[in-house]
């Protein structure tokens, strides 16, 4: 008993991390319409950055600066979010598809420039970071209790953040933008620097989830950065509902629980023979469930709810 | 709700694999063990038959510690979230305390640093070389959990510098190939060659598909080394030499077994080839090795070509024997307490096989030792739990390639002793 709660923590933590970095996509496609197909880079430089802030020192390596965890979590978001500008300064006036291949290109650039610099870990990524709070309370199931309740407090704040900023005048600016550009720059907007923010500050949301993922596994590899990573963020909020926070979240956890517990069930019962096959069966049956959502509910399980702005709704 | 009978509907196709199911076990309990491995990717399913073959060569002799042994097997999907979510799941859900895998360093890694080193278990990898798993474990963090039947980078390292000695080189110029690999044995390579007292004149990273290498050759070339090193593969390989000799460089060359092809020593000329001295793993000249690609190609109607195979063989058999002189109940830290007395040198040899495994569990019964004689020879595992192998030279011809010397087990052992 206590190891199917020991699992089933396991798997929150996870889920509630990447349901961290599915709402920051939200935020940047779901609210504003920017394609961004580089996840993994902005989730890749708050791990990266929140290891090389807050881990021990390694030979040869930057960092190792041993800052405290919650200094070193915030770091990373900073960095990920200076990459975040960067990119965004270069490639925003890029539209639609244009922009989801910039982006694309700018993460598998980033994982290629980890893979190849030694000081940054090279191809055998970053470890020897040292668990917070561990002498206290110990290695086992308690300490992962512990990060779920961070982690979770953590996706509640970034939820009712992103509730609050996209029910402001600055989320409706955002929608704005997202159906008629031309119109919101009509009405004396620059589409240009919103969008800038919107895109950092989703980048920021992903750099948390990226650094609560490296600090969780106290460990970071380029393999935890391939382009698979993006299409699993993706595929979490398609199933949700773009545009919708609590579908991101539901999305997140329905795609996670599918792919794991896929592998679960057919460990566990398929015969022996099928067992060597288990692996091509379970993509075959995640592509089944993404594909038949898209087929019969393209707005995602909780569609994005159209609000009519007040004024008008008092008439 | 079309969605939710879509996942209605996979959830049931799911359930009818269940119905299929059949139970394996006869005997009167069981013991399951965990395998992570990347059954998805085409060379990964056979690391995973192997280790499942070993499976039921211990469960036909009449199990482990009384039990029929069953292996769970799941897929990491080279993915190091899938991994670690299924090893967790493993250790929790099934309650596993040996867990076979995973191959990529970069899952392996995260298994063990956030699943089986809190949970106590043990870890065995046939296939993971990253020397980052010898620094954690001499950092103490492994807890002795961790080993791994794959030699790491470090042979080939070791013997190429014990070329460099042979020759008589007073310097030497490192290529490498700038990926994983190629970093790690050329970072080796040259640590060894400064312990021999050898000077390293330059390190220098090769990337893939430049349409030159001057400006790096040019850059070895101002150390004006006796001798180049290179862990390289034969298409840059093959560039960096031609360029290097065409600017004067010297024709004594080392070279890692990437280089080990026709295609190389074609394009380069063998009349540029006559001081090249290449280096390899190799595959111990034991009855015992030979005896594993018998029994492996009687039972999967072909040879064991694939990488990794015969080390997820002896990966397996250890952890199972050691598992056996556990005994029942045991914990990971007991398992992994007894693999010293799985690879004892001074204990009774056992061969790899049916009849072997049988012998050894009536030894270790009797509280005795065993020397197991693997797939990869007389596998010893050193105090971080990393493991040596045998390694040959060789030297192009006109024929081809021909071997030059075999450098046994011991002796690269007692070679690698000597440089630390």
């Amino acid at each position: 008993m206590i190891g199917i709660i020991s699992y089933l923590v396991f798997f929150a933590t996870v889920a509630s991390i990447l349901s961290i970095a599915v709402l920051g996509l939200n935020l940047q496609w779901g609210n504003t319409g920017l394609f961004n197909g580089g996840v993994v880079a902005f989730f890749g430089a708050g791990a990266y950055g929140t290891l090389i802030l807050g881990g021990t020192p390694q030979a040869g390596q930057l960092g190792g600066f041993e800052l405290p965890y919650l200094i070193a979590l915030f770091g990373g978001m900073v960095i990920a979010g200076i990459v975040a500008w960067v990119v965004g300064l270069l490639t925003l006036r890029l539209r639609h598809d244009y922009l989801a291949i910039a982006t694309f290109g700018v993460a598998v650039a980033f994982e290629n420039v980890m893979r190849n610099s030694d000081w940054l870990g090279g191809a055998q990524g970053i470890r020897g970071f040292e668990r917070p709070l561990r002498e206290a309370l110990g290695n086992g199931f308690s300490y992962n209790l512990a990060f779920f309740v961070f982690v979770l407090v953590l996706l509640i704040a970034t939820y009712v953040f992103l509730e609050r900023l996209i029910q402001s005048p600055f989320g409706r600016l955002l929608r704005a933008i997202r159906e008629d550009e031309t119109a919101a720059q009509s009405l004396g907007k620059s589409p240009s620097r919103i969008r800038l923010t919107s895109f950092v500050a989703g980048s920021v949301i992903m750099g948390l989830a990226g650094g609560l993922y490296a600090t969780f596994y106290a460990f970071i590899s380029p393999q935890d950065v391939l382009p698979i990573l993006t299409f699993q963020i993706w595929a979490m909020l398609i199933v949700g509902g773009a545009g919708n926070n609590k579908g991101a979240v539901m999305g997140t956890f329905l795609i996670w629980a599918a792919w794991t517990a896929s592998g679960w069930a057919l460990s566990r019962f398929a015969p022996l023979e099928v067992q060597l096959y288990t692996g091509s069966i379970q993509f075959v049956l995640i592509g089944f469930v993404i594909v038949g959502m898209l087929l019969w509910r393209p707005q995602g399980l909780f569609p994005e709810r159209l609000v009519v702005s007040q004024s008008a709704k008092t008439k | 709700m079309n969605g939710l009978r879509t996942s209605a509907l996979a959830l049931g196709l799911a359930a009818g694999f269940a119905s299929l199911g059949t139970d394996a076990a006869a005997q009167d309990c069981t013991t399951k063990i965990g395998a992570v491995l990347p059954t998805s990717v085409d060379w990964g399913k056979p690391i995973a038959a192997t280790a499942q073959y070993v499976v039921d060569i211990a469960n036909e002799t009449g199990g482990v510690a009384g039990c029929q042994i069953e292996m769970v097997l799941r897929d990491t999907q080279v993915d190091p979230k899938v991994g670690v979510d299924a090893a967790k799941a493993l250790v929790d859900l099934d309650g596993v305390k040996l867990l076979l895998g995973a191959v990529s360093s970069g899952v392996s890694m995260p298994i063990l640093t956030s699943v089986t080193v809190p949970a106590g278990v043990m870890q065995m990898s046939c296939c993971s070389s990253s020397t980052a798993f010898t620094k954690l474990a001499e950092e103490g963090k492994t807890n002795g959990l961790f080993y791994r039947t794959f030699a790491t980078s470090g042979v080939q390292a070791a013997v190429g510098a014990m070329v460099a000695q042979e020759q008589g080189y007073k310097s030497v110029a490192v290529f490498y190939k700038n990926d994983d690999w190629g970093q790690d044995i050329g970072g080796l390579v040259a640590e060894d060659l400064e312990a021999l007292g050898i000077e390293v004149t330059a390190s220098i990273a090769i990337n893939d598909a430049q349409a030159s290498y001057r400006a790096e050759v040019t850059e070895a070339l101002k150390g004006n080394p006796e001798a180049i090193y290179m862990a390289l593969y034969p298409k840059e390989g093959t560039q960096v030499v031609r360029e290097w000799i065409s600017l004067g460089g010297s024709q004594n060359m080392i070279a890692a077994n990437a280089l080990k092809s026709d295609e190389f020593r074609d394009n380069v000329g063998m009349q540029f080839l006559g001081n090249f001295i290449g280096t390899d793993t190799a595959s111990p000249r034991t009855e015992s090795a030979d005896a594993f690609v018998e029994a492996y190609t009687a039972r999967f109607d072909g040879p064991p070509n694939g990488p990794g195979l015969a080390n997820s063989y002896d990966a397996t058999m250890i952890a199972l024997l050691a598992m056996h002189a556990a005994g029942e109940g045991a914990t990971g830290a007991d398992i992994a307490a007894k693999v010293g007395m799985i690879t004892d040198p001074d204990g009774t040899l056992v061969t790899a096989d049916a009849e072997g495994f049988a012998r050894a569990k009536e030894v270790l019964d009797e509280g005795g030792t065993v020397s197991y004689q693997g797939a990869t020879g007389n596998v010893q595992f050193d105090k971080n739990g990393d493991v040596s192998a045998p390694a040959v030279t060789w030297v192009f011809s006109e024929s081809g390639i021909e071997e030059q010397k075999y450098i046994s087990l011991n002796e690269v052992n007692d070679f690698m002793s000597s440089l630390n």
